[in-house]
């Protein structure tokens, strides 16, 4: 009899999810309770998940089954986004909800644990197969992998994963010994670092918009596209985290991670299929191939800031040297801004401006790809008539697709104005979109990593960040420079004035 | 009620209304309202049947399938007459400025007047995208000019349950897919929750493992005699079951406590006493329907999305082409009521 599935109509039914345990390491933090089973409820919820399902939560706390029920209860009756909580669904999942305490410095807590899951697994028919998601302090992660492997589960009947948060180390070596202590219990196929920006549908929509469509390609190279603007904005501060923000700063939260993969994904080749390693070796191929700043290009390519206090909206915001845990005289950069440059064929001479700050404006992520001007003023040269075309893909808060050309502005002569076609997926397409963590923990457990970064590509992006932190270090700032609630220091403009580019303002 | 439209003419109304929308809309924005279609919609309704439900699914619609809805109102009349009138659904976005507008034309026929419509429709549907036509009122698809209306459209979608009994209607479709025409019956529509349940279990291999040893199938329904959802599931899961190898044998069950025409219980069994045993239940009321799923000792509950016209047209509307899952299907299902019919 064959293996496969006969019921299985993909033109209809969402994608298969094959029976599995999750464990969760750190199962009593933040991120479980927020993200993680708000997630698991919801693929419950639409029924995308396996009758034969468990969650098994680990961490210090002693707590019983019952009373980790409960707390996920409200937990995630607080955190769903965009949906409904179901008492009777919730019912049916809780019974797939298990924990257990245990320190994970001790190894008696990882034969209990195997002992656990191997129950569970007879429980629940969860088909051997399972999903370690290590949502514990980054140090604890190599730690946490050698007791698996120790215990003897990371092998067995079914398949096993592990899935890892940022950061993937504080720089290249780190980020090095990271995956070798990974790689003694799991093989890299098994590693899934998760990066929930990759999970986002309009970072996904990047790839579909690229390369479903025949139109966008010819355009998508040096000669029609002047320069790329990559933005990440916050409004808020560091909100309670300064003590962690503290050792990482923009550059390491946001840029080496998040931003590069999107600028991978806004620049990488076409892969001839949408196999996940396909996917991935194109990605980490642009990665490879973005110029590595020297020592002494450094402060003209990039620049670091840091917000301090000011009145916004009439009340009276910290600067970041003012937060709680914060030292007084921390050099951290809240706010960093660099121009990169792919040395290919396609993207020769065009710059790729990168910024994320905290404190700014507004909350929005966005990329800008401006396209060179029309190579002739053939209606004059007012200055707006001039306005290149652009096209804005925004990633949050609303998700959707932007293509701004001029037109006729209606009546007597030929004055021209800038237009606005805006696709939006709220909008356009009336379905809840899922959350980040929904889209990766599913992939996860379907054993897609298209959207998981590979080793590879956190050793690229080290590369090309690493020189920039090295100088930064070096370097006593003037911070704060720039106020809270403003786009960044004034050296950021000058940065991209010196190629007679401007930020966008989003 | 005129006696004739002409086209142009309500093609120029078209054109004025967004010309009016636009004057409408705030002088200061750099653009007014964005026109959004991604097909033609044509609906066909009773008269007696109250548009403004029909309107209200266009208009839940709208945002994921932005369509030209043309809505035709038929009433029962020897005498040929038809008139229209145009008007737009338009929306905002939430935290944006500008409104989304889709076209939206009614014409109202009599029975006669029917083979006087594909003319008139055919110029209506917007150029290069496609063209579903929803019928909504089963007495029209045994009318003179029906099959030519029908032709306009790259997929037609029925209600077989609306019809008499299951046997003639689920021929005739076949016979309709047989000839190349892409068909989409709700009857089918609707067990994608059930199917999709089904499915889901044996994701898991163990379950899979002993498809091939499923000996009995029992589909439990409200009423006397199955509907053609009845029908289609059964039809839908012996097939699956050939496939694995398994020689299942069909029982109905009827009588369940569910209205006539619904499904109340689908069971998979297999011969030996410590084998699988499959049982998917819905429980509840009009207002909410859960399912229970029983594999053997394991239970669980999910529950079943409301069904209405809204999600189910809105599922047909996703698959453009033909759905070779349902074809098959059919054929079995139409087999299977001709065969009990006789």
């Amino acid at each position: 009899m064959s293996l496969e599935n006969p019921f299985q109509d993909p033109l209809r039914f969402e994608r298969r999810i094959p029976e599995c345990a999750v464990v969760i390491f750190g199962a009593n933090g933040d991120l479980t309770k927020r993200k993680l089973l708000p997630a698991l409820y919801r693929l419950a919820y639409e029924r995308r998940l396996s009758s034969g399902f468990a969650v098994l939560g680990i961490s210090r706390t002693p707590m019983s089954d019952e009373q980790f029920r409960e707390k996920m209860c409200s937990s995630v009756a607080k955190f769903l986004e965009d949906s409904p909580f179901d008492q009777e669904v919730w019912t049916g999942f809780a019974r797939s909800l298990y924990y257990m305490p245990g320190d994970i410095s001790d190894p008696q807590a990882f034969l209990n644990l195997a002992a656990r899951v191997k129950q569970i697994d007879a429980e629940r028919q969860t088909g051997g197969n399972v999903l370690f998601y290590l949502s514990t302090q980054p140090s604890q992660y190599a730690e946490t992998a050698r007791g698996i492997g120790e215990a003897g589960m990371a092998d067995g009947k079914g398949w096993r994963r592990i899935v890892i948060e940022k950061p993937f180390g504080h720089d290249l070596a780190s980020a090095r010994a990271l995956s070798e202590e990974l790689h003694k219990v799991f093989h890299e196929s098994d590693v899934y670092r998760i990066d929930h920006y990759l999970g986002k549908e309009t970072v996904q929509n990047i790839l579909a918009f690229r390369f479903g469509n025949g139109i966008f390609e010819p355009l998508w190279n040096r000669r029609y596209v002047n320069n790329v603007q990559i933005t990440a904005a916050e409004s808020i501060g560091v909100e309670g985290r300064g003590a962690y923000y503290q050792e990482a700063g923009a550059l390491r939260d946001m840029i080496q991670n998040h931003l590069l993969q999107v600028m991978a994904t806004i620049a990488m080749e076409p892969s001839a299929t949408f196999q996940p390693d396909a996917v991935r070796d194109e990605r980490a191929k642009l990665l490879r191939t973005i110029r590595i700043l020297k020592p002494s290009e450094v402060l003209d390519h990039s620049v670091p800031g840091q917000y301090g206090p000011a009145r916004i909206g009439g009340a009276d915001v910290p600067g970041f040297r003012q937060e709680p845990g914060v030292d007084p005289q921390s050099q951290t950069n809240t706010y960093a801004a660099a121009t990169f440059f792919v040395d290919n064929w396609r993207w020769a001479g065009v710059p790729f401006y990168i910024r994320s700050g905290k404190r700014l404006p507004k909350r929005v992520t966005e990329i800008a790809i401006q396209f060179n001007s029309a190579p002739h003023a053939v209606f004059g040269e007012n200055a707006e008539e001039a306005t290149p075309n652009l096209l804005i893909l925004r990633i949050q808060p609303e998700e959707g697709i932007s293509l701004r050309f001029l037109s006729k502005r209606p009546g007597a002569g030929m004055k021209l104005r800038p237009v606005s076609m805006d696709f939006n997926y709220g909008s356009s397409f009336g379905e809840r979109s899922p959350t980040a963590y929904e889209t990766l923990l599913l992939d996860a457990m379907i054993g897609d990593a298209t959207l998981y970064t590979r080793q590879d590509m956190v050793e690229a992006s080290w590369s090309v960040v690493e020189p920039i932190l090295d100088v930064w270090q070096e370097q006593k700032f003037d911070f704060p420079n720039y106020a809270a609630g403003t786009w960044g220091p004034k050296e950021a403009d000058e940065m991209l004035a010196r190629r007679g580019h401007a930020w966008r303002r989003p | 009620m005129s006696t004739t439209i002409q086209p142009e003419t309500i093609l120029r109304e078209l054109a004025d209304l967004w010309i009016s929308l636009g004057k409408e809309s705030d002088p200061n924005q750099a653009s007014g309202v964005l026109r959004a279609c991604a097909m033609t919609l044509i609906t066909l309704v009773e008269e007696s049947e109250d548009t403004s439900d029909v309107w209200s699914v266009m208009a839940a619609l709208m945002p994921e399938h932005p369509s030209r809805a043309i809505v035709i109102r038929f009433r029962p009349s020897a005498e040929r007459a038809l008139s229209s009138r145009v008007f737009s659904q338009c929306w905002m976005p939430f935290g944006q400025r500008r409104q989304i507008c889709c076209e939206q034309i009614e014409i109202t026929a009599s029975d006669a007047s029917l083979p006087d419509l594909p003319p008139v429709i055919l110029p209506l549907a917007v150029a290069d995208l496609p063209v579903v036509l929803w019928c909504r009122a089963a007495r029209l698809f045994g009318l003179k000019g029906f099959q030519q209306l029908a032709a306009i459209a790259n997929k037609v979608v029925l209600h077989s349950g609306a019809f008499g009994g299951p046997a003639d209607i689920l021929g005739r479709l076949d016979e309709l897919t047989r000839s190349g025409r892409i068909l989409a019956d709700v009857a089918w529509t609707r067990l994608t929750r059930w199917r999709e349940l089904i499915a889901q279990i044996f994701e898991n291999r163990s379950y899979l493992a002993q498809l091939g040893a499923v000996r009995r199938v029992r589909i439990g329904f409200g009423g006397a005699t199955p509907s053609s959802s009845a029908y289609y599931l059964a039809a839908w899961v012996l097939d699956c079951l050939d496939s694995a190898g398994a020689n299942a044998s069909l029982i109905w069950g009827p009588g369940e406590k569910v209205p006539e025409g619904e499904l109340a219980r689908v069971e998979l069994t297999t011969s030996d006493s410590g084998g699988l045993q499959v049982a998917i239940t819905v429980t509840g009321d009009a207002e909410r329907v859960c399912a229970d799923v029983r594999v053997n000792v394991l239970v669980s509950r999910t529950v079943f999305a409301p069904d209405n016209d809204y999600t189910l047209l809105r599922q047909e509307l996703s698959i453009p082409g033909r759905d070779p899952v349902f074809e098959k299907a059919l054929g079995r299902a139409a087999r299977m009521a001709a065969t009990e019919k006789s």
